[in-house]
């Protein structure tokens, strides 16, 4: 599907796809600015975090089905891992609900941004927006996720830890797919390395469109995290996902730790 | 049923099945309620996987790899019109109660035709996938007596649907020359 055919929408001066069906029980919002959040793991910050998750994991089955639906002469066994991603994704939906009424909260309970879908599927290609969602954000999701269950058990709620845990493996299948499919795909015709620059450009024109003023606070007052502030990266999980050694020493030297690269990549 | 007939019907059903798993993602992102979204997504790899296995299957038949097959032009006129159904209450009842128990049919036909000792991995495959309608079936009955909104009005905007499936008694077109993989 091309850009013009699409049903678009403009924030922060960028133009992105328009949001997914959401419920009316939703309040759908652009920016972090918009958002709820807490830094500490108080019973609403708890609920909020579940929350978030929930909507992110929604996203993302959003986001394989319309890659799917988008793109129907793409290989038949990339169409299969999408549409397992999409299984595996509906199935983290529902797990994560059910955890968040365990403790108490609702759906729509905060507000919710589908900014991954939005930047994702405005692009055309598929191999764009594999490098994007899977590769980019499913793979930083991967890091974040590698601290996460640490988080909640200290805080006591072990059946949660579990469940997250439980979701990061998933997501490993998800993001290593895609990287064999961009190898391939790109190996196969060198053109679409430029569907890849360009993907990988655009998100850092969003990125810097969208990062917060020093300072800047969300709707409840906190402050909002610098984007740039990224998780450590889960070198483990990102060898399992089949990112190779040059790219995990890549990303280790761009995320400020250099001292973690092997010394011989490091002489590279 | 001949070797040829028998790849004809297992290329017609994979296109069926491509086609429920487009027509199924083509719906999660446009369908608001979250657990009608998330019971398309989960059943997206269900027909998926049937498509798959069936298109292994097309290729033990003398068919290439993946071979797919256009249904007869009444059929392709009801899957085309279970596409085009924008809310979620007629998508629920047209897919759970109309199109697959018409698929379903398609296969029982198939079963009770074919030489079942001969035909086997084909009739191993579709008992499989008939077992997958009855759990999508069930799964979607659940969500609607969990959700009885997700039932109004369903059944005056699936009517022409009906019809179209009724009318459509032949899935298999069988003038249609095979081979388009």
């Amino acid at each position: 599907m091309k850009q013009s055919e699409m049903d678009t929408k403009v924030v922060c001066g960028v133009t992105l796809r328009k949001d997914p069906a959401r419920e009316s029980c939703f309040k759908v919002v652009d920016t972090d600015a918009q958002m709820v959040a807490w830094p500490d793991m108080s019973p609403q910050s708890r609920r909020e975090r579940l929350h978030r998750h929930m909507n992110n994991e929604i996203t993302s089955l959003d986001i394989a089905a319309q890659c799917l639906a988008d793109f129907p002469d793409a290989p038949w066994d990339l169409r299969m891992q999408l549409a397992r991603q999409a299984w595996d994704e509906s199935r983290h939906v529902t797990a994560l609900h059910r955890r968040l009424k365990e403790i108490g909260g609702f759906k729509g309970e905060f507000p919710v941004a589908n900014f991954e879908w939005t930047v994702t599927c405005i692009l055309d290609s598929l191999v764009g927006r594999l490098t994007l969602q899977n590769r980019t954000f499913e793979a930083g999701a991967m890091d974040l996720m590698a601290r996460l269950p640490g988080k909640w058990r200290e805080a006591g709620d072990g059946e949660t830890a579990d469940l997250l845990d439980s979701i990061a493996a998933d997501e490993i299948q998800h993001v290593r797919f895609a990287n064999q499919w961009i190898r391939k795909l790109t190996s196969e015709d060198k053109r679409l390395l430029f569907k890849v620059a360009h993907a990988v450009r655009f998100l850092a024109e969003v990125n810097a469109a969208f990062a917060p003023a020093p300072g800047e606070t969300n709707v409840v007052g906190q402050v909002i995290a610098n984007a740039g502030q990224v998780a450590p990266i889960n070198a483990a999980d990102r060898e399992l996902a089949e990112f190779s050694d040059e790219e995990i020493a890549e990303v280790l030297r761009q995320a400020g730790f250099p001292a973690l690269v092997p010394r011989q990549e490091a002489q590279a | 049923m001949n070797v040829k007939t028998r790849a004809e019907a297992v290329g017609t059903f994979r296109h069926v099945n491509v086609f429920l798993m487009e027509t199924l993602a083509a719906w999660v992102p446009s369908t608001a309620e979250m657990e009608a979204k998330v019971l398309f997504g989960r059943h997206i790899w269900l027909v998926a996987q049937v498509a798959d296995r069936l298109g292994r299957r097309a290729r033990e038949l003398r068919a290439p790899l993946h071979f797919s097959r256009l249904p007869s032009a009444s059929y392709v006129k009801a899957l085309d019109a279970l596409a085009a159904l924008t809310q979620t209450a007629p998508r629920l009842e047209g897919l759970y109660r109309t199109a697959l128990p018409s698929l379903r049919g398609g296969y029982a036909s198939y079963v009770a035709e074919t030489d079942r000792l001969i035909d086997e991995p084909t009739v191993v495959v579709l008992e499989d996938a008939m077992r997958e309608i009855d759990r999508m079936q069930s799964e979607s009955i659940r969500l609607v007596e969990e959700f009885p909104a997700l039932r109004e009005g369903a059944s005056s905007a699936t009517g022409e649907l009906r019809r179209r499936f009724a009318e459509a008694t032949d899935m298999i077109d069988v003038r249609r020359e095979p081979q388009s993989a």
